[in-house]
């Protein structure tokens, strides 16, 4: 059996497992609710935004909808992902996969592939059901390249936040401190980043919140930079013309590269050095 | 004697301590581990690695199963008969049973070997055969939940043999069996030993290793005090030739044997006993000359204090104090404080 079958087996089993696990089934409701509910929501042809915006075209309203991207299914990834070391780790287990002759990198992919797939099946499966919604609810298709970018922009934020819990796991001893590291992670991405970048705005002299600032617009945006939500949003930006935040698609495709290679090493070196 | 076919060379794995300084709040010190080990492994010989707890076998076993790195020291091999060669992965060749893998969940007994299958690229028909030499071919569909603690080990031994390894290590395999479950255990670790699978097995009571190696390794404070076969490490060690006689009623035991190679004597109202090193025929004689009713007599196996003590000179009080606190007591000057 060759290298990458052998990956891709033992990713299958991990996505196998979890996808049979009670803990999606009892993340599917959230899932439903937050994926094509909120498609649901903003599709509705009488809808008024905050500052009396509509979205009109199919795109937006998959851009809005991507609130339940980033609230619900990247913690869905890390309630999934968690205990994806520290279990085996606690129960012994750890120790005869690492005694295993497959090398530690190897088993490392597998377990990032394994558990992204086991988020990423119900998460696209809800993603076409969203694009279904907004088509039945609006008459309106998006256009191939915009569904392409959300996919593949959905699948890395999902990834990232698998990623940041299998790296948690990786370091803590008892799946309390995994947890929590995970869940600390997303908290501080999906709330507390918007004071991050109001503290940065505040030292820097801008002025926060200033919608219609040019300043504080291109400083939130290079800030978003930083987050993985920002940089989620970035590249779904690249599809809406209407919006503009002074960064350009490519520096946004650079830094999604980089929020998945630098966990992604992070990882491989973490499990190099894993002792049981 | 049987060909050797793993040898480990001044091998040396210290672990990584937390040493935060201001300037380096994540820095790390090499701790206590193994130092300075050498060791060979030979074909069909089953042995026992004997120490206090903290004593570093686990560390030891989970070295030679490549689980953690050599960090110092040289590690060779002939398993394929074409004389001495480096091992680059000791993986391949090693089977490890951990001390304690908790096999849980609704995965059945089948399933869960395949997957560690899969790792290793071991065909189903394997498996099969697997399960029946441990004795689990009609639990094969039972849920991990559903075993009891002998089936778990017997399991955690299926695992280790996946790769026919030429090496089966074995940490402290008798925890938690009753004995019957400890016999078939034995029973199945002697059928292996057979095959020529070279097995290692660790345990800090000796009791349950006799009558099963052939050879013994002393661990403690991570070297390895003496090691060989069971009949010259007990020479060198000079604790061959023991024996304890117990009997019923009132006898001058004392008179048995010259009061140099009485080791110990206890009398009460109705028993005796007699532990010396002397002659054990001239000891029985004296005691059947002077009627003594004589209910057993038999070689007396060291403890592992005694092992512990004949090893390093220490008495039988600072060696159990110190078994007792081991894990609190630093290293051995080697290297301690050297940054990693």
């Amino acid at each position: 059996m060759s290298d990458f079958n052998r990956i891709m087996k033992v990713a299958a089993r991990i996505r196998k497992e979890r996808l049979s696990g009670i803990r999606l089934k009892i993340m599917l409701p959230i899932l439903l609710l937050f994926l094509p509910g909120m498609a649901w929501g903003f599709s509705d042809p009488n809808i008024v935004l905050p500052g009396g915006h509509q979205p009109d075209t199919a795109m937006e309203v998959l851009f809005y909808a991507s609130l339940g991207v980033v609230f619900g299914a990247t913690m869905c990834a890390v309630l999934m992902a968690f205990d994806g070391v520290s279990k085996d780790r606690a129960s012994g287990m750890l120790e005869v996969r690492l005694a295993q002759p497959m090398p530690r990198k190897h088993q490392a992919t597998a377990l990032i592939l394994g558990h992204a797939q086991s988020i990423l099946v119900p998460v696209y499966a809800l993603l076409l059901a969203s694009v279904l919604v907004v088509r039945f609810r609006m008459g309106e298709w998006p256009s191939i390249t915009e569904m392409l970018t959300y996919a593949l922009s959905t699948g890395l934020v999902v990834f990232w936040y698998t990623l940041f819990a299998l790296l948690a796991s990786t370091s803590a001893r008892e799946q309390g401190t995994a947890i929590a590291f995970g869940i600390g992670v997303w908290f501080f991405f999906t709330f507390l980043w918007a004071l991050v970048t109001s503290m940065v705005a505040y030292a820097s002299g801008v002025a926060v919140g200033e919608a219609n600032d040019p300043a504080w617009v291109a400083l939130e945006g290079m800030l978003d930079l930083l987050s993985p939500n920002g940089v989620y949003h970035h590249l779904l930006e690249t599809q809406l013309p209407s919006v503009d935040r002074g960064v350009p698609a490519w520096q946004s495709w650079l830094a999604a590269l980089l929020w998945t290679a630098l966990p992604w090493w992070a990882l491989h070196h973490r499990m190099e050095r894993l002792v049981p | 004697m049987a060909e050797a076919l793993l040898s480990f060379r001044s091998v040396q794995h210290r672990h990584a301590l937390p040493a935060p300084s201001l300037f380096r709040p994540w820095g790390k010190r090499a701790g206590p581990g193994i130092v300075g080990l050498s060791l060979d492994l030979y074909e069909g010989s089953v042995l026992g690695l004997i120490g206090p707890n903290g004593a570093g076998k686990t560390t030891l076993l989970r070295m030679m199963a490549g689980v953690l790195p050599v960090q110092k020291g040289t590690v060779e091999a002939q398993f394929d008969g074409e004389g001495w060669r480096p091992v680059e992965d000791l993986r391949r060749w090693v089977g490890h049973m951990p001390e304690q893998v908790r096999w849980q969940g609704r995965t059945t007994v089948f399933e869960a070997l395949s997957q560690l299958g899969e790792m290793r690229g071991t065909s189903e028909k394997k498996i099969q055969r697997l399960l029946a030499l441990v004795g689990l071919r009609s639990r094969r569909d039972d849920a991990l939940d559903n075993l009891s603690q002998g089936m778990r080990q017997r399991l955690s031994i299926a695992a280790a043999l996946l790769g026919s390894p030429k090496v089966l290590l074995l940490d402290e395999p008798f925890n938690g069996l009753d004995p019957v479950a400890a016999e078939a255990f034995t029973a199945l670790v002697r059928t292996l030993a057979a095959k020529g699978v070279s097995v290692v097995i660790s345990s800090h009571m000796v009791a349950h290793l006799e009558g099963l190696i052939d050879r013994i390794g002393l661990l403690h404070r991570g070297q390895l005090l003496d090691e060989g076969p069971l009949e010259d490490v007990e020479r060198r060690l000079g604790l061959e030739g023991r024996y304890t006689m117990t009997g019923k009623g009132t006898a001058d035991i004392t008179s048995f044997a010259p009061a140099g190679d009485i080791l110990a004597h206890h009398e009460d109202e109705d028993n005796w006993s007699l532990t010396v090193k002397a002659n054990p025929e001239s000891v029985l004689s004296a005691a059947m000359k002077a009627k003594a009713n004589i209910t057993s007599w038999a070689p007396m196996r060291p403890n592992l204090v005694e092992w512990l003590c004949a090893a390093t000179g220490m008495s039988v009080d600072d060696i159990s104090l110190e078994v007792a606190s081991s894990a609190m007591l630093p290293m051995r000057t080697l290297e301690v404080g050297e940054d990693e």
